[in-house]
């Protein structure tokens, strides 16, 4: 049993010393040529504006597992679509099923206005952040 | 088996997993229900949540015909053992569906998706009593956590419901990965992930005894934050205050219940082999009931040591759920149908008077605006009814006659003697337990019927009728079970037969 496992760590050392030796043998023989534009981060041919550990939007987070699900619903569909033909009547009803939920989700994220997006123009700051205030009050003191 | 056969396994599945099916239907039905009825109609989706555990209920009564089976692939066991859980989840349930249709906390919020997730919460719960996988294990747990976690958060603009909701994930995050760690252990063991092939496995070949009880303990931080057990107990108290009432009420009965659906089958099927007379014998190499009975003790007393020193009804609650769960494990740590027999049958009383507690504990909350227990004094004056029923549930914690409790405790104190000598230290420590927690549930007694109220409160308050029916609706048992509990013990005794082999 314990044996197995040694495979594993013998394959995890030797992983180890492969990277470590070509990142050494490189090192031995590269050229080093350091310019500005070479040693910038590369976006795409755009030049790098500042940090790249800024705030996002926290909208982002909503429309990334919306995202999510929708890939584990394809993941689900392409073995399904391969052997279609062979299950049936039964696989092609259940996995309507499995759309129709995940469809029903789609729609209740929709109505209920989590894909739209802020447009912070629209509402006038001062005016958002004093309903804000008074929210908290009233909040307050119900608890 | 070639993948025709498991695909036939599935299908023939489908009709003993009804209820689930049913429950599954419902939640689909709730989100359609939700989009389409406009935001302060939003309360009728609780009549949807209510008829839909009813028509579980139902199924889950027809399925006493069917006797014990495994399904989808041995991944789920339908067994009278798992029937009496559902039973018990739908109860409470619907009981904490009607406790929040009267919540003046959650009054004027949109409660569509509230329901949602409580059906959620109960599908997860019903796939939690009858896992017998540990891939299933694992995920119905998961699935349980998250809805808890949303459910928890409820009411996101106050601060406490937030804190909670986020000590809730913190803490199942760390305990899921531990329980995960304890799996991969315990496949790393026995090469199977099958609780009934583990339970072979173990019995047929020594294992190595420490490894074996390292997973114990980390499988055990799972199921004990689900118990709310020591030391898994830490985030229970923050939870409960923070969590609406109404769900703070179920957290303390459907999950923990569940916990002890998955500990019972999970410990007696893969860690013991079944001897003569209804009692069983522990794998060689690990003595997990005695672990099990140390923690049993700590729960209990640090639960019951911790309530004496608070002033809010719903932290002290929580504290003396916390002691429950100890209670309780001290049926499961005999090793014997008895034993088990005990603990099902306190875990529906404890159903009983818990939810009843925290519903008097909502109807004041409603009436003062406050859970401290300097608001209770003089209640028998202001509110009769809710005092006189708070002083039933009182009396059932703590295990005096002629309530419920009472029959729940003697059950559990008649099954660890006959256990044996090597359980008699635990009986005296829960006997020290009932007596400190006697004096805990006294304090509010005394506040509620024997210290003058402020002067400046109104006199009296009227309690809903909503409350009254309510009220009677969780007394009326709570007593009666004391008196009557024959039903109800032929039941759990029915139950106790759980599926051992395949």
């Amino acid at each position: 049993m314990l044996f197995n496992f040694a495979t594993a760590l013998v394959f995890l050392i030797f992983g180890g010393l492969f990277v470590l030796l070509n990142l050494g043998i490189s090192r031995i023989l590269q050229a080093r040529n350091p310019h500005p534009v070479k040693i910038s981060t590369y976006e795409c041919g755009e030049l790098p504006e500042g940090e790249s550990w800024i705030q996002f939007n926290i909208r982002f987070y909503v429309v990334a597992l919306v995202f999510l699900i929708f890939e584990v619903e394809i993941i689900f569909l392409f073995p399904w679509a391969l052997v279609f033909k062979d299950l049936g009547l039964f696989a092609f009803v259940e996995m309507m099923i499995f759309v129709f939920i995940l469809l029903v989700g789609l729609a209740y994220v929709w109505a209920k206005g989590d894909l739209d997006w802020d447009k912070p123009q629209s509402v006038p700051a001062p005016e958002l952040s004093q309903s804000y205030e008074q929210k908290e009050v009233t909040e307050t003191v119900d608890s | 088996m070639n993948p025709s056969e498991i695909i036939q396994n599935n299908i023939n599945s489908l009709s003993y997993f009804l209820p689930e099916l049913i429950l599954t239907g419902m939640i689909v039905v709730l989100i359609i229900a939700d989009l389409l009825l406009k935001k302060e109609n939003s309360a009728w989706t609780s009549l949807l949540a209510l008829g839909g555990l009813v028509i579980a209920f139902v199924a889950v009564l027809n399925q006493y015909d069917l006797g014990s089976r495994s399904i989808f692939n041995d991944m789920l066991a339908v067994d009278p053992f798992a029937l009496y859980f559902k039973l018990l989840f739908l109860t409470s349930a619907a009981f904490v569906v009607l406790l929040s249709i009267g919540s003046v906390e959650l009054a004027g919020r949109p409660v569509g998706e509230y329901f949602t997730l409580m059906t959620a919460l109960t599908l997860g719960l019903f796939l939690m009593a009858s896992a017998t996988n540990l891939i299933t294990i694992f995920i119905s747990i998961e699935f349980v956590s998250v809805t808890s976690f949303i459910l928890a958060t409820y009411l996101k603009t106050r601060r406490r419901s937030s804190e909670a909701g986020l000590k809730y994930t913190i803490y199942g995050a760390f305990s899921s990965g531990l329980m995960l760690y304890g799996i991969s252990i315990l496949y790393g063991l026995t090469g199977t992930l099958d609780i009934y092939e583990i339970g072979t496995k173990l019995a047929a070949s020594s294992a190595n005894s420490l490894a074996l009880l390292i997973s114990i303990i980390l499988m055990l931080a799972g199921f004990g934050y689900k118990l709310a057990a020591v030391p898994f107990h830490f985030w229970a108290p923050d939870v409960y205050e923070g969590a609406p009432t109404p769900i703070t009420a179920f957290f303390s009965v459907g999950p923990k219940a569940a916990g002890f659906a998955l500990l019972i089958r999970f410990f007696n099927v893969a860690f013991a082999t079944e001897a003569t007379n209804g009692e069983w014998a522990a794998i060689a190499g690990v003595n997990w009931s005695q672990l099990l009975a140390v923690v049993a003790a700590a729960t209990m007393t640090l639960g019951n040591l911790v309530a004496i020193v608070q002033k809010n009804v719903k932290r002290l609650l929580a504290y003396s759920s916390i002691a429950h769960a100890g209670y309780a494990l001290m049926g499961v740590v005999l090793l014997s149908d008895q034993g088990v027999y005990a603990t099902l049958f306190y875990l529906v009383v404890y159903y009983l008077m818990n939810i009843g507690a925290f519903l008097v504990v909502i109807v004041v909350q409603d009436l003062v605006g406050s859970e401290s227990i300097d608001d209770y004094k003089g209640l028998i004056w202001r509110a009769p009814l809710p005092a006189i029923a708070m002083g039933v549930f009182l009396f059932s914690l703590t295990g005096l006659p002629p309530t419920a409790g009472f029959i729940g405790k003697f059950y559990l104190f008649a099954a660890l003697i006959k256990g044996g000598p090597g359980f008699y230290w635990l009986a005296v420590v829960a006997i020290i337990n009932s007596v400190i927690s006697l004096y805990y549930y006294a304090r509010i007694l005394k506040a509620m019927y024997f210290d003058q109220q402020d002067e400046k409160e109104p006199a009296s308050l009227a309690v809903s009728p909503y409350y009254v029916v309510l009220l009677i609706a969780l007394v009326v048992p709570t007593i009666f079970l004391g008196v009557y509990w024959a039903p109800l013990a032929d039941l759990a005794n029915y139950s106790v037969e759980f599926l051992r082999a395949l």
